[in-house]
């Protein structure tokens, strides 16, 4: 009956009950929604260094890190190798070749670090064959006699390998696509020309258009008009084994897409063969072997078990070869803390505001119960059941509302591409998926219906203080 | 046999330096049966007096038995119990709870005091028949006029067979024709179960109807009549 009694009290005052439970409903949205989009770009960008570029565990020679030089290859490959595979929770192990050399085409020279893949191999470990931007060729699967070469998007920028020219078939996407046709007439009067680098463009069409043109549109623009010729020429540099100068020229075989530029700028990938003929290393010599875990979770249990088994080798795993992502991942936990703790007082704030007024305007009432004969626990129990339920409608709309959200939003994801330029220097998606794991939600639940708890005592406390007589007399 | 027994009470309020004296050396009984009421002016201490009976309030002096306790050597949570188990209220300003039904508000008591729920029903509808609201049974207080919530909290007061009664100024809110038809119910209820009913008021009708009629002045009794058995 006490329950019910406060279930029927919590809607006694329907308009204050639901700008309460409104309140919280969107204290706690915002809260683990912020939390989700946050949670998003470090998941995304710990997903991207693990799948993309780093793998979980990578064993080098001692001295490789500090000098790359050519000769300072792993000594016993096929024993890291078993070593690697007999450890639990390795699941895929590959090796590779890394030389530092330079990219050159007629427009440009840049220095960069050329990677030798068993193609196959690094498949099955990275996803970086799925970041191919399509139109621009394959990774790897062209059959030509020509040596290949899969590099990033902002490299081949750099290198003038990407162009941009407005063709009809750029008209077309644009009209596609939803640009206005005043734009898209502006836009066309630059039919014909050539822009070998981004910033010429970007230069050209920011003459024809005004500022809120450009932040709308220029996304559009840019991806209509970016052009790339397949089989397009670089020529790599580097030195062999001998440390004489050597190097050929490579078709590009495609062109990925990630959301790190410095990766992008830096690294470009080749078969492994191709570069072992080039540089004169022998057959089952590596600088690197790359070892994949069943999940990142598992790479602070499984890096001492292969240090162990490697003492002559050096073994990193992903936190220590970008300590950044590491900070990040940690430092999630204690952003979790501090927004649990942000909306758990908001939330207790607006409960025991709402309940001492429910206490303050009921005193006779509850005068009279005493009167009657409803002992003082039970007041207590009612009075702390009404804050349990104004928290907890308000808490579960909240957590409801935040699940649909992140459910939508993980799938549609939330496009900050204005931001994209300084997001993805640093490495970061400016697509977030956002995502905050079950646990996230069942700790914040316990936490919402402790804090109705919490929030209660105070109210219920000044409730069991009234005196029945004076507050049957309503003072 | 005497339902209440006031034997030399006090009560002195010290409001800031003044003393007052709201009841000042009260002797008194209350047969089972009785339809008595207190009447006196305002300030004579009729409220103060009502509470003293009902545990609502200790004395400062004397003592007060009801049903054979001494309310003196009750603890507060066995003052709370003593209540629901022996007194009935009826206040001024009806004091329903507004959330709850006419039946419900009636069965609250028996609720409370865990009545299996088969015999909650029984006894609601029954009191409900009694004063005439059987028709009432899913109104909320919001729903009834001001006689009819008096009349409900009349029934809520009978509900669990108290010892007596307390009605605190229960026609004061109410227009004749309500006053006169809750007072009706009141003392047939007096008439046929003889349930024991202590008002305290100023209006007219209910000294009309009393049996016994004890005014009160400066907190002490002047005149204690009866006036018809």
């Amino acid at each position: 009956m006490i329950t019910s009694l406060a279930w029927k009290n919590v809607w006694r005052n329907k308009i204050r009950s639901l700008i309460v439970i409104t309140a919280v409903t969107i204290g706690v949205f915002a809260g683990v929604f912020s939390l989700a989009a946050i949670n998003s770009t470090v998941i995304q960008r710990i997903d991207a260094a693990v799948n993309e570029e780093l793998s979980h565990i990578q064993v080098n020679n001692k001295n490789f890190r500090s000098s790359s030089d050519i000769q300072n290859i792993i000594s016993d490959y096929p024993g890291v190798v078993a070593a690697l595979k007999s450890t639990p929770w390795v699941t895929k192990v590959t090796g590779r070749i890394i030389i530092r050399g330079i990219a050159s085409t007629a427009a440009k020279s840049v220095g960069v670090e050329i990677t030798g893949v068993d193609v196959e191999k690094e498949k099955e470990i990275f996803t970086l064959s799925e970041k191919l931007i399509p139109g621009t060729g394959s990774y790897f699967e062209t059959d030509t006699k020509f040596n290949t070469v899969f590099i990033g998007e902002k490299l081949a920028k750099e290198l003038n390998i990407i162009r941009y020219i407005i063709t009809p078939e750029a008209v077309v996407k644009l009209k596609d696509q939803g640009v206005p046709a005043n734009i898209i007439s502006k836009i066309e009067t630059l039919q014909g020309q050539r822009f070998t680098s981004e910033k010429k463009f970007i230069k050209a069409y920011e003459k024809l258009l005004d500022a809120r043109e450009i932040q709308k549109y220029e996304w559009k623009i840019r991806e209509a008009a970016w052009s790339y010729r397949e089989g397009s020429r670089i020529i790599l540099s580097f030195l062999d084994v001998n440390n004489d100068q050597t190097g050929a020229a490579f078709r590009v075989s495609g062109i990925f897409r990630t959301n790190n530029d410095m990766f992008e700028s830096l690294s470009l990938f080749v078969p492994i063969e191709e570069l072992r003929q080039l540089t004169g290393m022998k057959e089952g010599t590596y600088h690197r072997v790359i070892a994949k875990l069943e999940n990142n979770d598992l790479t602070n249990k499984v890096t001492p078990v292969i240090r162990e088994k490697l003492k002559d080798v050096e073994v990193l795993n992903w936190k220590e070869i970008q300590p950044d992502l590491a900070m990040m991942a940690d430092f999630m936990g204690q952003i979790y803390a501090i927004f649990m703790v942000i909306i758990l007082a908001a939330l207790a704030f607006g409960i025991v505001n709402t309940m001492l007024m429910a206490v303050l305007e009921r005193t006779r009432e509850l005068g009279m119960l005493m009167a009657i004969g409803m002992n003082r626990r039970k007041i207590f129990i009612m009075i702390m059941l009404e804050s349990i339920f104004l928290s907890i409608v308000g808490g579960f709309a909240g957590m409801a509302v935040s699940e649909l959200m992140i459910a939508i939003t993980g799938k549609t994801g939330i496009n900050l591409m204005k931001y994209s330029e300084g997001m993805e220097a640093i490495g970061y998606s400016a697509h977030l998926y956002p995502t905050i794991d079950a646990q996230f939600f069942i700790t914040t639940t316990i936490l919402i219906v402790l804090t109705g708890i919490i929030s209660a005592v105070y109210p219920a406390h000044k409730a069991l203080k009234l005196n029945p007589v004076e507050a049957i007399r309503g003072e | 046999m005497a339902v209440v027994e006031i034997n030399n009470v006090f009560k002195t309020y010290h409001d800031t330096e003044v003393e007052v004296k709201a009841i000042n050396g009260v002797t008194l009984s209350f047969e089972k049966g009785d339809f008595a009421v207190i009447v006196g002016p305002s300030g004579s201490g009729k409220t103060t007096l009502l509470n003293l009976i009902g545990g609502l309030d200790q004395p400062t002096g004397g003592e007060i038995l009801i049903a054979g306790h001494r309310l003196s050597e009750l603890r507060p949570s066995e003052l709370i119990d003593f209540r629901m188990d022996h007194v009935g209220f009826v206040f001024q300003s009806y004091n329903l709870i507004p959330v709850l039904t006419a039946a419900e508000n009636v069965g609250f008591i028996m609720n409370l005091q865990k009545w299996p729920k088969e015999k909650q029903i029984t006894r609601t509808n029954e009191l409900l028949s009694s004063v005439g609201l059987s028709d009432r049974h899913n109104s909320r207080p919001s729903q009834l006029s001001g006689g009819q919530q008096q009349r409900i909290a009349v029934a809520r007061a009978l509900a669990t067979h108290p010892e007596f009664i307390l009605a605190d100024e229960p026609t004061a809110n109410l227009d004749s024709k309500s006053a006169e038809s809750l007072l009706e119910i009141m003392e047939k209820l007096n008439q046929e179960e003889g349930m024991t009913f202590i008002f305290s008021t100023h209006d007219i009708r209910v000294m009309k109807r009393a049996h016994r009629v004890i005014t009160l002045e400066d907190g002490k009794i002047v005149s204690d009549e009866t006036t018809k058995k």
